[in-house]
């Protein structure tokens, strides 16, 4: 009984190892200006990156102590990051009277947009392996 | 490096997109390339170390001492696109040092997110008051726009670089080093803090920001500490430079060229009416729902004196005021290509009068002028002399000294260097020791285009007439500066 159990249970793993698993990542490290609150980060791929659901998202615990988050098991290819850093932790970007946002925001490459969020052509770089970026969030 | 006559022969695109540095500027006006003023917009290509500026006129006034703090553009071209208008050139800090040691001068640049971007592209793309830009401009916020170029307030051991549409930038005052950007408040963070900030009687500060017909108002301790900032409404959407006050009234001049539609550059979202007339909002310092309207035939204007209120409650004011935009959109870029005639007229210095029964009224003094400024001691309450530019007239665009405005007596007094020189504002700055508004000096400088270099002026305000009592030269050039303000 146990050996068929087992048996099974092996020739699970061998069919799981067999739909090939992707094997790229992408280590984000945030420089933040405040040590409060947390950063809000989405990553997100061609199709999504101008306004659709990212393919993952994390919040960095900053008041914790926590800079960085790793998205395992992508397949390889192009992507893009935005993220904000929820300073006084409501939840929200807040913004001034005059509609400015007030807390600070950045995306991959250290991108910045030309009166808007940075796009795609600034903000994409590759992901092949393990792959790691450092962003400014000040 | 001495430019050859070939290259200057290209044409007129030499001048605009080509680096442009005094030396090069003066070569080109002595082959008639570019017109005499053309050195008012010349590019700096590096800051400047301090360095003695050298007595040419007369002699120091005894006890005038402290730093004239100025601003404005000091580059506008680089070789991959420029800036096309006056107001969209890197701010550039200067400094005149008076002491017993004599004068010194030193400049450096506002260390900028636009200058730092530009510096690296070589290459102007970042859209500004009449600058176009391009798709290479990196804009995550107003203050990465910011060219930090139109004025300056000191705050204890800073200079703030003052702009239209962001933050201030501290800056050092003794090195003149940048530091960073002004947040006064978190929650407030990039909120515009414009480039007249008026100070009140009680020694506390207030300035403005506008977008559209919303305003922040800005009140602030002498420190640069926030007391607080509240919103206000206007009744039309302005373009607004400048406002004033009295010592318990805020006031804003709402000139008929309004928001008409967003877009960049920030001068193409206005469309002039002059239909619409040049209405002046009042407000009450301590209740900004207390307003009242006053109506008066159609101008345009940059800059305000000082307001005062009498004690029947008149209320009044001077003006630099035009018949039009036409200075603002068209004549600040042609300044910055450094050829063909300037278009527009030269401001003219009127008075303003609102009266207690609503009527209000615009006197004339007769003259051209601009940049006026008044008596420190009694910004805010009632006073008789308004300094200001003079000369300006068309075929020659820029002012070529300076005169004193007295109210009360309706007179002017006023010198000319003649058109060698390009005047720049003055600042009063009071006589140790004495109260009677007259009992003051007025420091300026100028562009003396004979020479080629930046001179400092110092005259007495009770004898504009004669002349400057003292001159000192500089062995630099700079380009004409906007505003400054006085630290003794």
């Amino acid at each position: 009984m146990i050996r068929f159990a087992i048996a099974a249970a092996l020739a699970l793993c061998a069919t799981t190892a067999l739909a090939s698993e992707p094997g790229s990542s992408v280590a984000l490290t945030f420089e933040t200006g405040a040590d409060t609150g947390a950063i809000m980060v989405a990553l997100y791929d061609e199709a999504t990156y101008a306004g659709g659901q990212p393919v993952r998202a994390a919040r960095i615990d900053v008041a914790a102590g926590e800079r960085t988050a790793t998205f395992e098991g992508l397949p390889a290819g192009d992507y893009g990051v935005k993220a904000f850093h929820d300073v006084n932790g409501n939840g929200r970007m807040d913004a001034n009277p005059f509609g400015m946002p007030t807390e600070p925001y950045a995306f991959s490459n250290n991108a910045v947009g030309n009166m808007g969020p940075a796009g795609w052509d600034r903000a994409h770089f590759s992901v092949d392996g393990a792959t790691a970026q450092t962003i400014r969030i000040r | 490096m001495t430019p050859s006559r070939r290259h200057f022969l290209m044409g007129a695109a030499a001048l605009s997109t080509a680096v442009a540095t005094p030396e090069m500027v003066r070569a080109a006006i002595a082959q008639d390339i570019a017109e005499p003023w053309a050195l008012a917009t010349a590019d700096v290509e590096a800051d400047i170390a301090p360095r003695a500026m050298r007595l040419v006129h007369g002699r120091a006034p005894s006890g005038l001492e402290g730093v004239l703090f100025r601003n404005g553009p000091g580059k506008f071209r680089r070789s991959g696109g420029s800036a096309t208008h006056w107001f969209d050139g890197d701010g550039l800090m200067r400094s005149f040092t008076l002491s017993d040691r004599g004068v010194s001068l030193a400049a450096r640049f506002a260390d900028t997110p636009k200058r730092r971007t530009e510096t690296e592209l070589d290459a102007v793309v970042t859209p500004g008051f009449g600058t176009p830009g391009d798709s290479r401009a990196r804009l995550g916020s107003n203050d990465d726009g910011n060219a930090a170029n139109t004025a300056v307030m000191v705050t204890g051991d800073k200079v703030w670089a003052l702009w239209e549409g962001g933050s201030p930038l501290a800056m050092d005052a003794a090195t003149l080093a940048t530091e960073s950007f002004v947040t006064l408040r978190p929650d407030l963070k990039g909120m515009p803090f414009q480039a007249h900030p008026r100070f009140a009687p009680d020694g506390t500060i207030w300035n403005v920001g506008t977008n559209g017909d919303q305003v922040i108002v800005w009140h602030l301790q002498a420190s640069g500490a926030l007391i607080d900032a509240r919103a206000l409404t206007l009744p039309r959407a302005s373009y607004l430079h400048d406002f004033t006050a009295t010592d318990r009234h805020l006031i804003f001049v709402l000139q008929p060229w309004v928001f008409d539609h967003a877009g960049m550059p920030f001068s193409t979202q206005f469309a002039w009416k002059p239909e619409l007339g040049t209405q002046v909002l009042v407000v009450d310092k301590a209740d900004l729902t207390r307003t009242r309207l006053f109506e008066l035939p159609t101008f345009s204007f940059f800059h305000l004196g000082d307001a005062w209120a009498e004690a029947d409650g008149t209320i009044r004011f001077d003006i630099a005021t035009n018949v039009d935009n036409t200075f603002a959109v068209e004549g600040a870029r042609v300044l910055v290509a450094g050829r063909g005639v300037v278009p527009g007229e030269p401001s003219v210095l009127k008075l303003i009068t609102l009266h207690p029964n609503g009527r209000a009224d615009l006197t004339s003094s007769g003259v051209t002028g601009e940049f006026p400024k008044g008596d420190p001691r009694r910004a805010g309450l009632e006073r008789s002399l308004t300094v200001h530019v003079a000369g300006e007239r068309g075929g020659r665009p820029l002012p070529n000294g300076l005169a004193v405005q007295d109210w009360k007596t309706g007179r002017s007094h006023g010198f000319s260097f003649g058109d060698d020189q390009i005047m720049e504002e003055a600042v009063f700055v009071p006589k140790p020791g004495t109260s009677a508004e007259r009992d003051a000096w007025l420091v300026a400088p100028s562009i003396n285009l004979a020479e080629g270099v930046t001179e400092l002026h110092v005259f007495d305000a009770a004898s504009v007439e004669g002349g400057p009592v003292a001159t000192w030269r500089a062995d630099v050039a700079l380009p004409a500066g906007f505003h400054g303000a006085w630290r003794g």
